[in-house]
């Protein structure tokens, strides 16, 4: 069975030795080289092309791992860094994406991205992490295959490809520029300042300045730029101004435009402009430029000029039309003897007069000869109240002289001018000084240097130092009278009598003894008019208390009208006066004399109750409620006694406390016046009682 | 069954003239096709054995070329991306100081996948020309082949683990790079090599 096998397996083999015994495993590593050739074609097609960047130095780049970013993506990394062969700088080599490289024109820009903090924010914060990039920022251009680029130390103010109009700020000093400091219109950002530089001559400062594409159309001729940074503090008539602008531009300073008149012309790449400090000189600024068809005019005066200059304005009803742009002297003989006259060059800008921009000299000056003609005059003026600076001033005068633009050919049009009123102005701020010099000041000054000596001198008198001392015997004394045993026995007295009384009415109602009440009764009268007599004699001593209230209220209007010499005086003189009442027979006697009517009361009720007489009893009661009302008269004087010595009191309280508040006397004074007040109020209360229910007084209820 | 007969003369199935099954090992009458007690195609020689060794040992080759240029890895930490290849690998452990790791490494990725292409490519020229290796040795070194073979999968196995454990996003990730698929292909093609070659054809070139 084997045998003819290998005899077929012969015919056949040669013919498909190769191809039929070659087994389909062969494909696999076929087709595995084929992938492997795939991938390593893929990877070295998308290796990228190797580009050079030179830097001045590699802060943070480091090879195989810093990437490079377009946009914020990826397009290559760094492979190599390295020593230019002169070691003056960094070469970086980096691969970036076939794409992007084919596209890389030369003027590509490459800067490192580090984290950075500055006024305007904080930057490249995610390489904090991730370490530095670098960016690149180009317009691609197809085709354009450049290798070897120049790195920037930092990121640069206008990337390629951004749509803007680049311009050129000029200024007297750098403080106002700083490199990334916003450009502002009306508030809104719409560019950046690069890093200034001065100027060759040293005499100044340019930065260029980038202004993005939809505001840069606002940049005509007629933008001016001022400085916002920092901010601004105006006091004028309107009150304190403060302005303050963004915070940035208060860090880094900022520059604001704005179109200052109409009709400017687009302008082109790195135009210059000057940068002014503030707004107001940049729109002033208007007219400090020479324009082609300015109108040359000139004034003559005759009157000094004092005050102008070169580059005095010249207003129109307020409005700065143009400026004086020089000033001389010529001798005017037309009038037959010579005579200097004074002579003020002005050019006059017809766009502000209303004119076009472009208008022809010819028609502005035929639109002031016109102007002349209705009245208008030039005439001085001063530029402020204060200001001994002058300027020309356009105004229509109706009632002025005849006079016409004087039209000659080899010399500007004169126009005319009229006196001015500047002298009288002068008159009258001279005047105003004068008057204020002729015041009296030096003798108003001594006038009250003298009073106030006065004063002093009062102050210091040894009476006015002894006033206190003599209120305080006075008060020593009305002490030692109120709070004597007398009359603070008197309300005892009062009531013993009292009870007496109801005795004596008790026994009356159950006695029947008349007989000798006819007499008893007289004499009860007697009595009781005695009493009527004692309150009378009561209302005459405090009839004295009134005047004295009067005498001291007169006083303390005195010294209120501050007759301070009269006030001492008369101080003393009341002083005197209520120690010479308190010390009084009177004053002293009406304890006593009350006491005594009261003994003869007593008297009266005890013969009463030995009398028993009854017949006239109604006249005796009559005449008991007569003497009743009489002690009730006598004790409604008493109230207005107590009012009395408490006004007196209280005045005197206002005189002592005037005297310091912490001196003895004053204690002494004030516990005094607390006494006084004290016995004054316990008088009240007696009176009241008494005024309340005066039968008490009798019946005892 | 066959080589566990006598060292000294080895009779071989071809020899007596009958097949073996590679499967079971009964030994059959030249004329069946399929083993009677397993079903496994019998055929006394594989005669296409050599050349798919040779295939599999090529394509092996082939993708371990972009294995060992071709980063393994690609470490992300913070943003930053860095790329490791095997022998980058090493290398680093080794600067680390982990010579242990290193060596593993070394011996799993590199040591291990060339001497296997070596041993297989050996084994396959030995069988059509005369080398000084005795037939058991042979054998020996094709056993130790297959079985070591799978070891090498160790790499891509740390490869695979770490790529799916740690993604955490912006801090660390992992993942792996062509290397790694190039690496586990190189493996199983060797594998595949390795399985294709008919070792009974070691003793017909030991009987020649």
């Amino acid at each position: 069975m084997t045998e003819p096998r290998p005899a077929e397996m012969q015919i056949e083999g040669p013919k498909r030795s190769i191809w039929r015994n070659l087994s389909l495993t062969w494909l696999v590593p076929i087709l595995a080289l084929a992938v492997t050739l795939g991938i390593a074609w893929k990877s070295f097609s998308e290796r990228g092309s190797r580009i050079e960047i030179t830097f001045e130095n590699a802060a943070g780049i480091v090879a195989g791992e810093t990437s490079i970013r377009y946009r914020d993506v990826d397009i290559g990394v760094v492979e190599d860094v390295a020593f230019s062969s002169d070691l003056t700088s960094v070469l970086v080599k980096a691969r970036v994406d076939n794409n992007v490289a084919s596209s890389l024109p030369d003027d590509a820009q490459f800067w490192v991205v580090r984290p950075e903090v500055s006024a305007s924010g904080i930057t490249g914060l995610n390489t904090v992490l991730s370490g530095v990039y670098l960016e690149a920022a180009f317009e691609p251009q197809a085709g354009a295959e450049a290798t070897r680029f120049t790195g920037l130390d930092s990121a640069p103010l206008v990337k390629p490809g951004m749509e803007g109009t680049r311009i050129v700020l000029r200024a007297a000093n750098g403080s106002m520029l700083s490199a990334g400091a916003p450009i502002l219109h009306q508030g809104v950002e719409v560019g950046r300042i690069e890093t200034p530089r001065l100027l060759d001559s040293g005499k100044g400062v340019i930065a260029d300045a980038f202004i993005e594409a939809p505001h840069d159309k606002r940049i005509t001729t007629a933008t001016r730029f001022w400085n916002t940074s920092g901010f601004n503090v105006n006091f004028g008539p309107g009150g304190l101004d403060l302005s303050v602008g963004s915070l940035s531009s208060l860090l880094r300073g900022g520059v604001a435009f704005d179109t200052v008149f109409s009709g400017g012309s687009p302008v082109g790449s790195r135009y210059v402009f000057d940068l002014f400090d503030d707004e107001g000189a940049a729109r002033d600024s208007v007219f400090s430029e020479t324009l082609d068809n300015a109108v040359d005019l000139v004034v003559e005066f005759d009157e000094s000029v004092r005050g102008l200059e070169a580059g005095s304005s010249v207003t129109y009803r307020g409005l700065k039309v143009g400026s004086v742009t020089g000033i001389g002297a010529f001798i005017d003989d037309t009038s037959g003897r010579q005579q200097v006259k004074l002579r003020a060059s002005i050019q006059i800008d017809p766009r502000s007069l209303g004119l076009d921009a472009d208008a022809p000299q010819a028609e502005t000056i035929r639109f002031l000869s016109e102007a002349v003609q209705g009245g208008l005059r030039a005439r001085l003026a001063s530029q402020g109240l204060f200001s001994s600076n002058l300027m020309i001033e356009l105004a229509e005068i109706p009632d002025a002289a005849p006079a016409a633009l004087g039209i000659f050919d080899t010399e500007a049009p004169v126009l005319p001018s009229v006196a001015s009123d500047l002298p009288d102005v002068a008159a009258t701020a001279e005047g105003l000084f004068k008057r204020v010099d002729n015041l009296p000041v030096e003798e108003l000054m001594e006038q009250a240097v003298a009073t106030l000596r006065a004063i002093e001198s009062f102050a210091s008198d040894e009476n006015l130092r002894s006033v206190p001392g003599a209120v305080t015997g006075l008060l020593d004394d009305a002490r030692g009278v109120i709070g004597s045993d007398e009359v603070q026995a008197l309300p005892g007295e009062l009531n013993a009598t009292v009870l007496e009384l109801r005795g004596i009415i008790e026994d009356l109602r159950t006695a029947d003894l008349v007989g000798k009440l006819a007499e008893t009764l007289e004499s009860a009268t007697a009595a009781a008019d005695t009493v009527t007599g004692v309150a009378d004699d009561l209302s005459g001593a405090t009839s004295d208390v009134p005047a004295l209230v009067e005498d001291f209220r007169q006083l303390v209007e005195k010294a209120n009208s501050l007759d301070l010499e009269g006030f001492v005086s008369e101080a003393s003189a009341l002083l005197d006066s209520a120690d010479r009442l308190i010390d009084s027979d009177d004053a002293r006697a009406l304890p006593g004399s009350i006491g005594d009517a009261l003994d003869e009361i007593r008297a009266v009720l005890a013969e009463l109750r030995e009398g028993g007489v009854v017949e006239n009893a109604n006249a005796t009661l009559a005449s008991a409620s007569d003497a009743a009302a009489a002690i009730e008269e006598a004790a409604q004087s008493l109230p207005s006694l107590s009012a009395r010595i408490e006004s007196l009191v209280s005045e005197a309280e206002v005189a002592v406390r005037g005297y310091g508040e912490n001196s003895s006397f004053n204690r002494e004074t004030v516990a005094a016046l607390r006494e006084v007040r004290e016995a004054a109020e316990a008088l009240t209360k007696l009176a009241r009682q008494i005024e309340r229910n005066p039968n008490s007084l009798l019946f005892g209820r | 069954m066959e080589d566990a007969g006598a060292p000294a003369p080895i009779l071989t199935a071809k020899a007596a003239g009958l097949v073996g099954c590679t499967q079971c090992g009964r030994v059959h009458r030249p004329g069946v096709a399929r083993c009677t007690r397993c079903g496994a195609r019998l055929q006394s020689r594989d005669v296409t054995s050599l050349q798919r060794v040779w295939a599999w040992l090529f394509a092996g080759l082939v993708v371990y070329i972009p294995a060992n240029i071709y980063p393994m890895l690609l470490t992300t930490i913070l943003g930053k991306t860095s790329e490791s290849t095997i022998f980058g690998g090493v290398v680093e452990l080794m600067h680390h100081g982990s010579y242990g790791v290193a060596a593993i490494v070394f011996g799993a990725s590199i040591v291990i996948p060339i001497s296997k292409f070596i041993a297989i490519a050996y084994l396959a020229l030995s069988v059509q020309h005369q080398v000084a290796m005795s037939a058991h040795r042979r054998h020996q070194l094709y056993e130790a082949v297959e079985f070591i073979g799978r070891w090498s999968m160790i790499d891509v196995f740390v490869v695979a683990i770490l790529s799916s454990l740690v993604q955490l996003d912006f801090a660390a990730s992992i993942n792996p790079g062509i290397a790694a698929v190039s690496f586990a292909l190189s493996v199983a093609f060797t594998m595949i090599s390795a399985q294709s070659f008919d070792s009974r054809l070691i003793w017909d070139v030991d009987g020649e």
